[in-house]
């Protein structure tokens, strides 16, 4: 009989506890997630989609839900380093008279075998707003950028890693001044 | 039992009136959520819903400008970022500097961010991520190539933490930039003397301002020392002592082929 007892006591007390935790779990959602409107953002910052994304064919990224970003943990880098990189832009590319001045900016993706695909390139002024290049101008660096083919890739929880790149070039009147990051 | 449901609504009625906050506490809260996780869309979505409930927020809207400067949407980050400096300038626009000066090379609007904060704070000197705002201008002036302003900013910068602090507690790049913008302006002694000295508080470890000691003992013909001195360098950059920073190339960054490049110069 006592040791009944004592059984029914143990139930309510497990019942109670787990009552208690899912109490505390769904305040914890009111308190924080509720707040958070779920329908706005559906992809991260650097999102790039593969359907309008430029090169993306026969394109393959290693988990297309963890692409992490070049600067994260180990660096994604140039096989040639950022040396090479500028050395071999800056040799091939030609100034055709061009007078734009702005930010172009050419994201894309290194994939966790170190090649690069799906690009997307972003247009702006020396003020930060968007902008149209000459499109010579546009068609040469992305080019160019294209050609940079062997990239070491991340690597972190003990495998390679897909990641986001981009490469950034300061141009002023038609020449490039700076090439980031 | 009558007595403890009244206990219990009670109780419930006062949580309930402290958990009553007003707007500002409440997108505070959701700010510090929206903080994780950087970039990701649940992220992005909080820091959204933080501006929905307090439209002042300006912390939110520099959150809002971190990944896409990171990420090379530079037209997302202007956007966020401005929003940020108009609502409160004496918190971000020296860190909005920062980030010209970095992550745009736009050496110009930089200063003009570090020049508003002299304003904005006339006895202080801001020190946005960290560094005071005029060892950020001296690096920005050389960055201009205008070496006269950036040794005088290095000067204004490390005079004051000498006074403050004590000559082991200054940036040790500021030497070598010092040292840097010294040597690009043809005055080698004070060169050197700015090499030594970051040599002095770096343990003798610092590929760059060996480099640059055997480009000055080059210039001045003494190949001897100078073949010595590139060695060292290589020794230190490949036990990684040099000057690097996180997310960017630095300026007058060194790679192993320019240590090659002197090296061989000095062979011939």
């Amino acid at each position: 009989m006592r040791k009944k007892i004592l059984k029914i006591v143990l139930y309510v007390v497990l019942i109670f506890a787990i009552v208690l935790f899912g109490l505390y779990g769904y305040a914890y959602y009111v308190m924080n997630y509720k707040f958070v409107p779920e329908n706005k953002y559906t992809h991260s910052a650097e999102y790039i989609n593969p359907e309008t994304a430029l090169l993306n064919e026969g394109f393959e990224v290693c988990d297309e839900d963890f692409i992490i970003q070049y600067y994260n943990p180990q660096r994604a880098t140039y096989s040639k380093e950022k040396n090479g990189l500028r050395n071999f832009i800056l040799s091939n590319y030609k100034n055709n008279n061009f007078t734009d001045s702005g930010y172009l900016n050419i994201r894309f993706v290194i994939n966790c075998k170190g090649l690069a695909g799906r690009y997307v390139i972003h247009e702006n002024n020396l003020d930060l707003e968007p902008t149209s290049f000459n499109k010579d101008l546009v068609d040469q660096l992305f080019d160019l950028t294209t050609q940079l083919k062997e990239w070491n890739p991340n690597y972190t929880h003990d495998a390679f890693r897909d990641s986001y790149m981009y490469i950034s070039y300061r141009i002023e009147h038609g020449e490039i001044t700076e090439i980031l990051p | 039992m009558e007595k403890l449901l009244k206990y219990c609504l009670s109780l419930f009625v006062i949580g309930c009136i402290f958990s009553c906050k007003s707007d500002k506490e409440e997108a505070l809260k959701v700010l510090e959520f929206g903080k994780h996780y950087q970039g990701s869309a649940q992220s992005l979505n909080a820091l959204t819903r933080v501006l929905e409930i307090d439209a002042t927020n300006a912390e939110a809207y520099r959150e809002l400008s971190i990944p896409y400067l990171k990420r090379g949407i530079p037209n997302h980050w202007k956007t966020y970022m401005d929003q940020a400096v108009t609502l409160d300038s004496l918190s971000w626009i020296g860190y909005r500097g920062y980030n010209y000066l970095w992550f745009y090379r736009d050496y110009k609007k930089a200063i003009a961010d570090f020049d508003a904060t002299d304003i904005l704070t006339p006895n202080f000197v801001d020190a946005p991520q960290g560094h005071s705002v005029d060892y950020w201008r001296g690096i920005a002036y050389l960055g201009l190539k205008d070496r006269e302003n950036s040794i005088a900013y290095f000067d204004k910068y490390i005079n004051k933490e000498i006074e403050d602090s004590g000559e082991d507690w200054v940036e040790l790049t500021a030497f070598l930039y010092r040292g840097i913008a010294y040597f690009e302006s043809g005055n080698y002694e004070s060169a050197l003397m700015n090499f030594d000295k970051q040599l002095q508080y770096s343990r003798n470890l610092s590929a760059d301002a060996k480099y640059y000691k055997a480009r000055v003992l080059k210039e001045q013909g003494d190949i001897e020392n100078a073949k010595l001195i590139i060695d060292a360098a290589i020794e230190d950059f490949n036990i990684g002592y040099f000057n690097n920073r996180p997310y960017v190339e630095t300026i007058r960054q060194i790679y192993m082929e320019d240590l090659m490049l002197l090296k061989s110069e000095l062979s011939l």
